[in-house]
């Protein structure tokens, strides 16, 4: 009964089989499932049972009804002879269990050696399948695993899946058993399977028909048919870039990346625990690729995982991506930073946790960069423990080093969190300024992002939006927006471009600053591009100056666009390096020229030409290119030239030439050329007549009349001049003298002031004529027409000052030419004059000065010399030079009368090995090499600090005739220096020719001055010692100041020289007999008192009866003549021979001078 | 159903000329229509290859290109315009793109205009689409560039005419 039920149920079944082995495969709706195969005893009863499960399965299905079956493969060669053993596989699932009947036609039976038939007879064989479409959308895999352990360890293990992949869903027909690709699995030594089929993207809607075959042990195990679609049975990869953050509003945001390939939109599941003070594991799903969490709380960290499936349909989660732990701060702010523009409010929000313990939100304060406490009204609670502050019409953040913002600190009282939170104030106000061509193709707009530099990592954007016709009252940012490239140039503005354009489109335009803080929108501006045209400049520019009429015109065309009325503006000016502009304007749309008057009829002017919107919109073009004016004759001539006259001639014949000079007119007012001047002539008797002299300035024609007039006509291009002068030239005229004086002033050398007097008279007086010229030259004549009112006259030349000039002044009368008036001037002396007036005022103090401080030292002097001499010297009348007498200190004398060991030139000495007195020496010198001079010269001491300067005076031997047995004294003097007449002295010293040669070389230089000074001026003097006899007494002495108020030195001027000559000169007829010579020491200033006396100042000792002559000039002035008088007698014999002399030394009379009181005069006789 | 949309999308449509263009006033709308008039005009004049086309050949087989017919309203006027854009947006060359800006303008310009005057809105979007276009252009782009730039230039000179004798709807 039971085989016969048994074989009822076989037989329904295999009715079954036949019925859904064609079209039955079991559909993989999940991914996991499990595949058991039992023994055909076993199975029976579980078939049985399996059946009617799957029979429930397929009701709620709907779909199949599935009986698997495996059997033995009979046909198995080495197992041939085994009985055949049929095992049924079924599918288990979560849901149901599932036994589809296996496709008998397709496959073999299976074959198994009877002792592991056996032994799955008595265990049965189950399988773990997991079968999923890889996330990369390219690979099917199958995962199998054994569930039965150990009895098929030591045997291979083998799975191959067979399967269809075809475009058609539903399956009519079973496929043939060829059509099957097989692939063999990967299996692992931990006896799991992958068995790997390659799908392609596209063909992931297919579907896909496979079943496992499985060997192992030497059974073959099979299941049945499956049947997929790849895209139902996607596992994706886990999320990845799981982030967390708080967000501006203070929840925590979790965020992820959602898997790449994914052709289909995902779910997600959140996983995350919570840690802080409670723990909290929350579970979600969610579709976004975020999940905000509320009441985050600061100090606690999170933990999040996150995993992914096919949104809508069946599909597999994928794995868990890896766990991501995010810890929020002690301090929380939301925002933690914010990017704002000028001008606007924000917020900051604040939760604050000080030792574990949420600071109440009433006790939170605001610092701004730590510097600045926010104002307790910007601050706001929230909650208990959220604290907000608000920061309203904010500034432009500061840069503070490389901090670019604002640090906003939340406090807890008067403690601080280190964090802050950044405050980003950015100046947006950006100008965009936009220029249209010329040609209305092109609009150009440029802005600056200077103000916006201090933020790192932005960029920006100019956006903006166009509409159809003009700009709206407030441009405002549009949602519908397109962004422009725009380049930076080298000046740091963007440049941007528009091209095409529409003329009358409105184009709102901003600047969008994105920052990973957020963007920002400059203020929008709207730019119509025909309100913003610069149109090209005016072209065929021409310049020209208008004949006859004499302005500057200037003609141009208007550019082709725009068509609106436009203004021009015209620039002219001379031409030159740097053109002084000046600027006319035209309002006139339609004028296409203008003239403008210039001062310079005939001089190069440029001229440019812009122009703009006469309604003022849009901008001025560029300057045209400059036009030049050419230079040509505009008008007549304003004048003829002006003309004068050269007589040439007896003046008192009757029959003149006459030559007429004039200047070549300028351009001003020949205008602007002359081609040629006419001389008109008009006598009374021959009447008028012209001739034309060409382009000369010069005319020559002979006065026969009583009167000519002449005049000069200028002509050119346009015409002939028509104001001309004339001139007159009659006789009865010549001798109207109206000029009562006439004088000129130099000013300097290129200035010269004339000046004069008329007087009245009945002729009409049309101008004047100033006539110039040097009289030590052959200069041509200059001269100047001066109108007839002026009384003076700045006669501008280059005048030499030490020159003549004649300065003549012509009354010009109508009917002809005046007697002019003529000066010289310009002399040498009226100049020296102005010279030595000014430097008179410096130098009088000076000799003034001078000779009160040499008086000074006389007297010192003076007394010194007495003492000396009353000591030293023994009485004169014990000491007789002629009884040869020795002194008693005859050294000491030595200082005074050097012994010379040269011979006399003339004469020896009678007492030549003691002659005492030989030269005289009236010196007085600072320098340091005249006070080294020994007191025991007496040969010519005379020092001249300045040789070089040629102001000597000295004394040398006289050879002449006249005086040939005696040595005489000749004074010379040579003043190279006029200007600084610093002769200080004079000296006149009778010398021994042997003496002077004692001297050093500078007096060598003094014996050549010497011969040179006298080579020509000594003549007179030595007349005047011919004349007179060696009684005449000279006085001579010179007293000058030098320029330094402490040094005297020796010169003489030629004034002294000549006052000295005249001096001379009157000896035989003043004081032939009684004049004396005095020889007197110039002391200095300094008072040296300890020097040797003989060597600061000059004891003059003069041999004077031998060969002498002295003379003393200006200050003591015959003085002592009446000590000398009677104390030499000198021959005047040249062949005499010197009378042995001995100076005597006298007193002054105190009749003699005033400043002789009390002084020794120190005279040797 | 219909009738209710249509006085609607026209009141839309005056509500948003009037709204944006509010500040402008008639006479500037006038002058700048013939300033951009004019503009088009001496932009067909610079165009070099039009310059020497004598007035006097007739070219046939273009008879969609507009000819001169004066006295047109406001209303022709834009069904003009659109032609000549049409016609002047399918030419390849580069000389008629700012043309053709200027054209869409001057089309913006009239329809200002005729708001103004309380004229209807004109049904420029039912322009028919010139079929044979393209075939012509293909075969004959420099006759269908000089003829049709020629035309336009006699009917916007007309069109300047037209507007000093203040055109009807």
């Amino acid at each position: 009964m039971i085989y016969q039920k048994f074989y009822v149920v076989l037989l329904h079944c295999e009715f079954l089989y036949l019925i859904t082995a064609f079209n039955m495969a079991y559909p993989i709706s999940t991914w996991r499932f499990k595949l058991f195969c039992v023994p055909p005893n076993i199975t029976d009863d579980y078939f049985l049972l399996s059946a009617g499960i799957s029979k429930n399965t397929s009701n709620l299905s709907g779909d199949y009804e599935a009986v698997a079956e495996t059997k033995f493969n009979s046909s198995d060669t080495y197992i041939s002879n085994l009985p055949k053993v049929t095992f049924h596989c079924c599918f288990e699932s979560e849901q149901d269990v599932n036994c589809s009947v296996h496709a008998d036609n397709i496959e073999e039976k299976t074959a198994v050696s009877t002792e592991n038939s056996f032994i799955f007879q008595q265990l049965g064989a189950n399988w773990n399948i997991q079968c999923w479409m890889k996330g990369d959308m390219e690979l099917f895999i199958c995962y199998v695993e054994p569930l039965f352990k150990n009895p098929f360890k030591n045997y291979d293990l083998k799975v191959h899946l067979l399967y269809v992949l075809s475009d058609v869903i539903d399956l009519p027909l079973t496929p043939q058993k060829d059509s099957f690709q097989t692939v063999q699995c990967n299996c692992s030594v931990q006896e799991y399977c992958d068995c790997h089929v390659p799908v392609t993207t596209v063909k992931l809607n297919y579907t896909l028909l496979m079943y496992l075959k499985i060997t192992s042990g030497g059974v073959i195990f099979q299941s049945p048919l499956m049947s997929v679609q790849p895209i139902n049975a996607v596992k994706p990869h886990p999320p990845s870039g799981l982030h967390m953050e708080i967000t501006d509003h203070g929840n925590l945001r979790i965020s992820w990346c959602s898997p790449t390939l994914a052709p289909f939109p995902l779910q997600y599941q959140v996983k995350y625990s919570e840690n802080s003070t409670v723990r909290r594991e929350v579970d979600e799903v969610v579709s976004d690729t975020s999940l905000l969490v509320d009441t985050v709380l600061p100090g606690s960290s999170y933990e999040v995982q996150v995993r992914a499936k096919k949104l809508d349909g069946p599909g597999i989660w994928s794995d868990w991506s890896t766990p991501h732990v995010f810890t929020t701060p002690d301090v929380i702010y939301f925002p933690p930073k914010i990017l704002t523009s000028v001008g606007s409010n924000v917020s900051f929000h604040c939760i604050y946790k000080n030792e574990n313990k949420t600071v109440s939100s009433e006790k939170i304060v605001w610092w701004m960069n730590l510097a600045e406490k926010i104002p307790q009204r910007q601050c706001n609670v929230i909650s208990d423990h959220v604290s907000r502050v608000t920061l309203s019409n904010l500034k432009a953040t500061k840069p503070r080093g490389k901090f670019t913002y604002d640090a906003v600190y939340c406090c807890n009282e008067h403690e601080c969190h280190h964090r802050y939170a950044e405050l980003y104030v950015i100046d947006v106000n950006i100008n965009i300024s936009c220029e249209t061509d010329g040609y209305l193709t092109k609009m150009t707009c440029r802005w600056s992002a200077n103000t916006i530099q201090s933020l790192v990592g932005s960029s920006l954007q100019l956006r903006y939006h166009r509409s159809s016709l003009y700009c709206s009252d407030r441009p405002s940012v549009q949602t519908i927006s397109e962004p422009k490239d725009c380049h930076l140039q080298k000046d740091g503005f963007y440049e941007c471009i528009f091209q095409p354009i529409f003329l009358l489109s409105g184009y709102t335009m901003w600047i969008r600053i994105n920052h990973t803080l957020g963007s920002l929108d400059s203020p929008p501006t709207c730019v119509l591009p025909d309100s913003v045209v610069k149109p090209l400049p005016p072209s065929s520019v021409k310049a020209e100056i208008t004949v006859n009429i004499g302005l500057l015109k200037i003609s141009w065309e208007k550019p082709v666009f725009p068509e609106n009325n436009l203004q021009f503006q015209i620039r002219y000016g001379l031409n030159g390096k740097e053109i002084q502009w000046k600027v006319h304007e035209v309002y006139d749309a339609k004028s296409k020229s203008a003239s403008v008057p210039v001062p310079d009829l005939c001089a190069v002017y440029a001229a440019q030409v812009r122009c703009k919107r006469l309604d003022g919109l849009g901008y001025w073009s560029n300057w045209s290119n400059p036009a030049y004016t050419v230079v040509m004759d505009v008008k007549v001539p304003v004048r003829g030239p002006e003309f004068w006259r050269l007589i040439n001639g007896d003046i008192t014949k009757k029959e003149k030439n006459i030559t007429l000079l004039w200047k070549p007119l300028k351009k001003n007012d020949s205008l602007c050329s002359v081609s040629r001047y006419v001389v008109k002539h008009c006598t009374t008797h021959n009447g008028t007549w012209s001739e034309d002299v060409g382009n000369g300035t010069k005319f020559t024609f002979l006065w026969t009349e009583q009167a000519h007039t002449v005049s000069v006509v200028a002509i050119n291009s346009i015409g002939a001049s028509f104001a001309n002068s004339n001139l007159t030239f009659s006789w009865p005229m010549s001798k109207v003298n109206i000029v009562q004086s006439l004088s000129a002033y130099p000013l300097n050398s290129s200035c010269v002031i004339l000046s004069w007097m008329l007087s009245p008279s009945d002729y009409h007086l049309m101008y004047l004529i100033v006539e110039w010229k040097n009289l030590n030259e052959d200069d041509e004549i200059k001269w100047l027409r001066i109108p007839s009112n002026v009384k003076k006259y700045y006669i501008h030349d280059h005048f030499i000052p030490i020159e003549k000039y004649q300065f003549s002044l012509y009354p010009i009368f109508m009917e002809g030419m005046g007697k002019p008036m003529i000066i010289n001037g310009f002399t040498q002396d009226n100049n020296e004059k102005q010279q030595n007036d000014a430097g008179l005022y410096v130098i009088v103090p000076i000799i003034i000065s001078s000779c009160v401080l040499l008086l000074g030292t006389l007297l010192i002097s003076h007394q010194r010399m007495k003492k000396l001499f009353w000591e030293d010297v023994p009485n004169p009348k014990n000491c007789s030079w002629a009884q040869g007498l020795n002194f008693q200190k005859p050294e000491t004398f030595e200082h005074l009368f050097t012994k010379h060991s040269g011979s006399v030139t003339f004469v020896p000495l009678l007492l030549e090995p003691e002659s005492i007195s030989e030269d005289i020496s009236v010196d007085t010198s600072w320098k340091n090499k005249d006070e080294m001079v020994p007191a025991t010269m007496v040969s010519l001491l005379l020092t001249t600090p300045d040789l070089e300067k040629g102001s000597i005076c000295l004394s040398d031997q006289c050879n002449s005739a006249n005086f040939s047995e005696a040595e005489c004294t000749e004074v010379t003097c040579e003043d190279q220096s006029q200007r600084q007449p610093s002769v200080k002295y004079a000296t006149l010293v009778s010398s021994n020719s042997k003496s002077s040669e004692t001297d050093d070389d500078e007096l060598g230089l003094i014996h050549s001055s010497v011969s040179k000074c006298f080579s020509s001026k000594n003549s007179p003097l030595r007349e005047s010692f011919s004349n007179s006899s060696w009684e005449v007494e000279t006085q001579a002495l010179f007293l000058l100041s030098d320029q330094h108020p402490d040094m005297i030195s020796p010169h003489l001027s030629f004034s002294g020289l000549d006052e000295l000559l005249e001096l001379e000169g009157n000896f035989p007829a003043e004081n032939h007999s009684e004049k004396s010579v005095y020889y007197l020491g110039i002391t200095s200033i300094k008072k040296r008192e300890s020097d040797v006396f003989l060597t600061n100042e000059s004891g003059v000792l003069c041999p004077f009866p031998a060969h002498c002559l002295l003379t003393d000039i200006r200050v003591l002035q015959d003085s002592c003549s009446h000590f000398v008088e009677n104390h030499f007698s000198l021959e005047t014999s040249g062949k005499k021979t010197f009378v042995s002399y001995m100076p005597q030394f006298q007193t002054c009379s105190t009749q003699s001078h005033k400043l002789m009181e009390n002084k020794m005069c120190d005279l040797t006789v | 159903m219909k009738m209710r949309w249509g006085p609607l999308c026209q009141f839309l449509w005056l509500w948003s000329y009037l709204s944006y263009t509010q500040a402008v006033p008639i006479q500037k709308v006038q002058d700048d229509t013939k300033t951009l008039i004019k503009t088009i005009i001496t932009r067909i004049n610079d165009i070099s290859h039009t310059q020497f086309v004598s007035s006097k050949q007739k070219v046939t087989g273009l008879d969609f290109i507009p000819g001169l017919h004066p006295g047109l309203s406001l209303s022709q006027m834009d069904q003009t315009l659109a032609i000549y854009q049409q016609i002047l947006t399918s030419l390849p060359s580069q000389n008629v793109v700012q043309i053709s800006n200027d054209l869409e303008n001057l089309q913006d310009l009239l329809h200002l205009l005729a708001t103004f005057r309380s004229c209807p809105p004109s049904q420029t979007n039912e322009v028919e689409t010139l079929e044979s276009l393209n075939g012509v252009l293909e075969a004959s782009l420099y006759s269908t560039e000089v003829v049709a730039l020629s035309r336009l230039q006699e009917s916007l000179q007309d069109m300047l005419k037209q507007l000093d004798l203040n055109p009807g709807c």
